[in-house]
C-alpha cells in the first residue's frame, strides 16, 4: 500500500535507505549513487520522485542497500529533513556527538 | 566440575547445538549477501538472532540468561563492544545487552566469539519465548524465600527452541522471583512467577496476562500455588491456550493479555485448566532428580567473612559521608553474615542510562573478580549487581567504582532513571529518551539531594512500545510525535511491586523543550507538600495528582 506523504510549501523529497553489509544510512544521488551524506542527495519533487523510489527499489539488492523509502526535507545548502526522526537519521545520534555523519563523506 | 559461580555450566551438547546454530545463521547470510534471500525473507531469520535493523545500523540484542553473567562473558562483552561495535553496550531493561553499530558481515564471527564463553543472542527477538528474566538478587538476598535460579535454568532449557512455541501470535515474556517484594515485575509480564518453599518442595504462584507497551495491564493470579512437578505442564498448557486462541490478525492485539482480557481470568483460568485435563502428567513431570542435576551445575560460593567484616563496615561508614550514602541507597541485605550485595549504578550524573564503555566492562569484570567470586548481574533498571561482597571490603570496592565513575549513590532514587534507546537509535521511536535522561539526572545529580527526595523512579519511554516501562514509573514519561515535533506525555503513580498498578496521565504533552522543568517543578512541588517520611508516592496517594498537575503545567 502506498504511503500518503505530506509536502508543505517549498519542500522536496529525497532517497534514502540503509547499506546491507553494515546497516548504515545512505542517500540517493543525482546519479544514482549511494552516498553516505545527506549532503549529496539528489532533491526531488513531489512530481518526479515516484519514479526515482520504482528504479531504487528495483537495484536496492545489487546496490547494496535495503529499506528503500523518501525523506521530506527542506532545500537547502544541505537538505533538512522535516521530521526529527529523519534530522537523526541524517545527521547522527544527538546523544553520541562523535558518531555524528560527516556531510562530506 | 570448575563452574564459574552463580550461573548454569553449559554441557557439550549446549556448545554442540550453538556451533550449528551459528552456521545456520552464517548460511544465511551469505545468501542474503548474494541475493538468493530477498529482505523480507531473511529479517525473520535475522531475528532469530538477535540482530535488528535499527536506525543507524544492524543492533545485536546478546541474552543474558536470569541476568547473570561471569566475568570471562563480561570481558567478551567489552571485547565485542570495542572490536565490532563502537567502544560500549547499552544494558536494556530485559536484563540484556544491546550493541547499536554492528555490521551484518561481521555478526556470524560475533556469535562464535559469544559462543566461545557459552552466550548467544537467541530468544532475544521474534514471536518466541524470550530469555526469562530474574530476581537481580536471587541467591543473595535476606528476604529471599527461594533462590529462583535453578528454576529460571529450566526456563531457559524448556523454552529455548521450543518447537511449539517458537511462532506464537507474538513475543511472550517471563520473569521469576523467589522474594516476596517483587523484584522482577511479575505482574507485568506475559507469564510471572513467584517461587516459596511448600512443606513438599517448591510452590509457584503464577501471574498471566500483564504487560505494558500500547494495553498495560496487571496480571492476573492464574494459580496459586503450583507444585514443582506440575510447574512446565501448567506453563506449557497456559501458553498452548495462548496458541490456539490467541490473535494472528491484529499485531497490537497479539499479545496474551489481550486474550486473558477477552476471556478473563476465570474464562482463561478455566481454558488452562481444560488443557491441562488433557495432557499426561507423567510426560510433563518436572522430577526433583532432574531439578537436582540441573542444581548441581550451579557451583555455590564460599561465604564465609572475616568475624569483624561487619563492624568493620561499620567503622568504615562512620569515617566517610558520601560512601555512608552510598551504603544507604546501592547496597542490599545479605543472608549471609558479613556479605553485602551491591548495585552499581550504571547512571552517571549526565549520563546515558544503562550504556558502558568497553574499558567500563571490564573493570567491571575484574572488580567482579576480586569482590564477587567472578559473577555479575544485570537488573531491569539497567544498572548491574555484584551479589556477595566482603562487607570489609565494600569501601575499598566503592573507590575502584568511582574510579570509572560508577560509583553514584542513586540506585531507586530520582538519578536510577530508566531509559530506552529511544529515538536516537530505535526505528520505532517517536521521540528521544536518553536526552531527556541525561538533563533530569544531571540537574539532580547531587546525590544528597536525591537522598533527600527520596525513592522515585523515573522511567522515559520513547513510543507506546514502552521499552522504558514509563507506565511504571512514579513519574513516567512517553514521548509521542506531533507533526514530526517531540512531545512527552506524564504519567504519575505507577509502580512495579506487589501494589502494581499503571500510572495516570497527568494532562495534555508537553514539547520536549518544556519537560525537564516540568518535572524539576513537579519535584520541587512534591519537596514542599510532602509530610514527615513520606516518599513520592506517599503524597501523591494522599493528595492525588492536582498539585502535581498544577506545577506541572504553570507556565503553559
Amino acid at each position: 500500500m502506498k504511503r500518503a506523504i505530506r509536502i508543505g510549501a517549498g519542500e522536496a523529497l529525497v532517497l534514502t535507505a540503509n547499506r546491507l553489509l553494515d546497516g548504515l544510512i545512505v542517500w540517493r544521488d543525482a546519479k544514482g549513487i549511494w552516498q553516505r551524506s545527506i549532503a549529496h542527495a539528489a532533491i526531488l519533487s513531489p512530481e518526479d520522485y515516484e519514479s526515482a523510489l520504482e528504479a531504487a527499489i528495483k537495484s536496492a539488492q545489487s546496490d547494496g542497500v535495503v529499506g528503500v523509502y523518501e525523506v521530506v526535507v527542506r532545500p537547502g545548502l544541505v537538505a533538512a529533513p522535516v521530521s526529527v526522526r529523519e534530522r537523526i537519521r541524517a545527521f547522527g545520534p544527538t546523544v553520541h556527538p562523535q558518531f555524528a555523519t560527516e556531510l562530506d563523506a | 566440575m570448575n563452574a564459574p559461580v552463580g550461573l548454569y555450566q553449559y554441557q557439550t551438547a549446549d556448545r554442540e547445538f550453538l556451533a550449528s546454530r551459528i552456521a545456520e545463521f552464517e548460511g544465511q547470510v551469505q545468501r542474503r549477501l548474494s541475493g538468493e534471500l530477498s529482505e523480507d525473507e531473511f529479517k525473520p531469520l535475522r531475528l532469530m538472532n538477535g540482530l535488528y535493523l535499527q536506525l543507524h545500523a544492524y543492533m545485536l540484542r546478546v541474552a543474558i540468561p536470569y541476568g547473570i553473567l561471569d566475568s570471562r562473558q563480561m570481558r567478551k562483552l567489552a571485547h565485542i563492544s570495542r572490536h565490532y561495535d563502537r567502544d560500549y553496550g547499552h544494558f536494556t531493561t530485559r536484563q540484556n545487552i544491546q550493541f547499536n553499530w554492528i555490521k551484518l558481515e561481521e555478526t556470524p564471527e560475533i556469535l562464535r566469539q559469544l559462543a566461545d564463553v557459552d552466550m548467544h543472542a537467541i530468544q532475544t527477538s521474534g514471536n518466541c519465548i524470550r530469555n526469562v528474566t530474574c530476581d537481580q538478587f536471587a541467591g543473595a538476598a535476606s528476604d529471599e524465600l527461594m533462590d529462583p535460579r535453578v528454576h529460571a535454568e529450566i526456563l531457559r532449557q524448556w523454552s529455548t527452541l521450543h518447537p511449539e512455541f517458537t511462532f506464537l501470535p507474538r513475543k511472550f515474556k517471563i520473569a521469576i522471583s523467589g522474594s516476596p517484594h517483587d523484584r522482577v515485575a511479575a505482574r507485568f509480564h506475559d507469564i510471572g512467577i513467584l517461587a516459596r518453599p511448600g512443606e513438599n518442595g517448591p510452590l509457584f504462584r503464577i501471574f498471566v496476562g500483564g504487560g505494558l507497551g500500547r494495553t498495560p495491564l496487571v496480571g492476573h493470579e492464574l494459580f496459586d500455588s503450583v507444585p514443582e512437578a506440575d510447574l512446565l505442564m501448567t506453563l506449557e498448557a497456559a501458553l498452548r491456550v495462548y496458541n490456539a486462541y490467541g490473535r494472528r490478525d491484529n499485531i497490537y492485539k497479539a499479545r496474551i493479555k489481550i486474550l486473558v482480557q477477552a476471556l478473563g481470568i476465570d474464562g482463561y483460568r478455566k481454558a488452562v485448566e481444560h488443557e491441562l485435563s488433557l495432557m499426561d502428567p507423567a510426560h510433563y513431570r518436572l522430577a526433583p532428580e532432574t531439578v537436582a542435576a540441573i542444581q548441581a551445575r550451579f557451583a555455590a560460593p564460599d561465604l564465609t567473612a572475616a568475624p569483624d567484616a561487619e563492624a568493620r563496615l561499620k567503622n568504615d561508614r562512620q569515617s566517610d559521608i558520601a560512601f555512608d550514602r552510598w551504603v544507604r541507597s546501592n547496597t542490599h541485605p545479605h543472608f549471609a553474615p558479613g556479605r553485602i550485595a551491591v548495585t552499581v549504578s550504571i547512571k552517571p550524573a549526565g549520563g546515558i542510562p544503562g550504556d558502558a564503555t568497553s574499558d567500563q566492562l571490564d573493570r567491571l569484570a575484574d572488580l567482579a573478580d576480586q569482590f564477587s567470586f567472578g559473577e555479575l548481574r544485570i537488573t531491569h533498571l539497567q544498572n548491574v549487581v555484584l551479589a556477595h561482597v566482603a562487607q570489609d571490603r565494600l569501601l575499598e570496592l566503592w573507590q575502584a567504582l568511582n574510579d570509572i565513575g560508577l560509583g553514584d549513590a542513586n540506585h531507586e532514587l530520582i538519578g536510577d532513571i530508566v531509559a530506552c534507546p529511544g529515538l536516537d537509535y530505535c526505528a520505532l521511536a517517536n521521540a528521544r529518551s536518553i536526552p531527556i535522561a541525561q538533563k533530569l539526572s544531571a540537574r539532580f545529580g547531587d546525590n544528597a539531594l536525591q537522598e533527600e527526595i527520596g525513592k522515585l523512579r523515573i522511567n522515559i519511554s520513547g513510543c507506546i512500545n514502552a521499552c522504558g516501562h514509563h507506565h511504571v514509573g512514579h513519574i513516567g514519561l512517553l514521548g509521542v510525535d506531533k507533526r514530526g515535533e517531540e512531545f512527552f506525555q506524564i504519567t504519575l503513580g505507577g509502580r512495579d511491586d506487589a501494589l502494581s498498578r499503571t500510572g495516570d496521565i497527568l494532562g495534555a504533552a508537553l514539547p520536549e523543550d518544556d519537560m525537564v522543568d516540568a518535572i524539576a517543578r513537579i519535584v520541587d512541588r512534591y519537596l514542599s507538600i510532602r509530610e514527615t517520611g513520606e516518599q513520592f508516592l506517599d503524597t501523591l496517594t494522599r493528595l492525588g495528582d492536582a498539585p502535581f498537575k498544577e506545577a506541572a503545567y504553570e507556565t503553559v
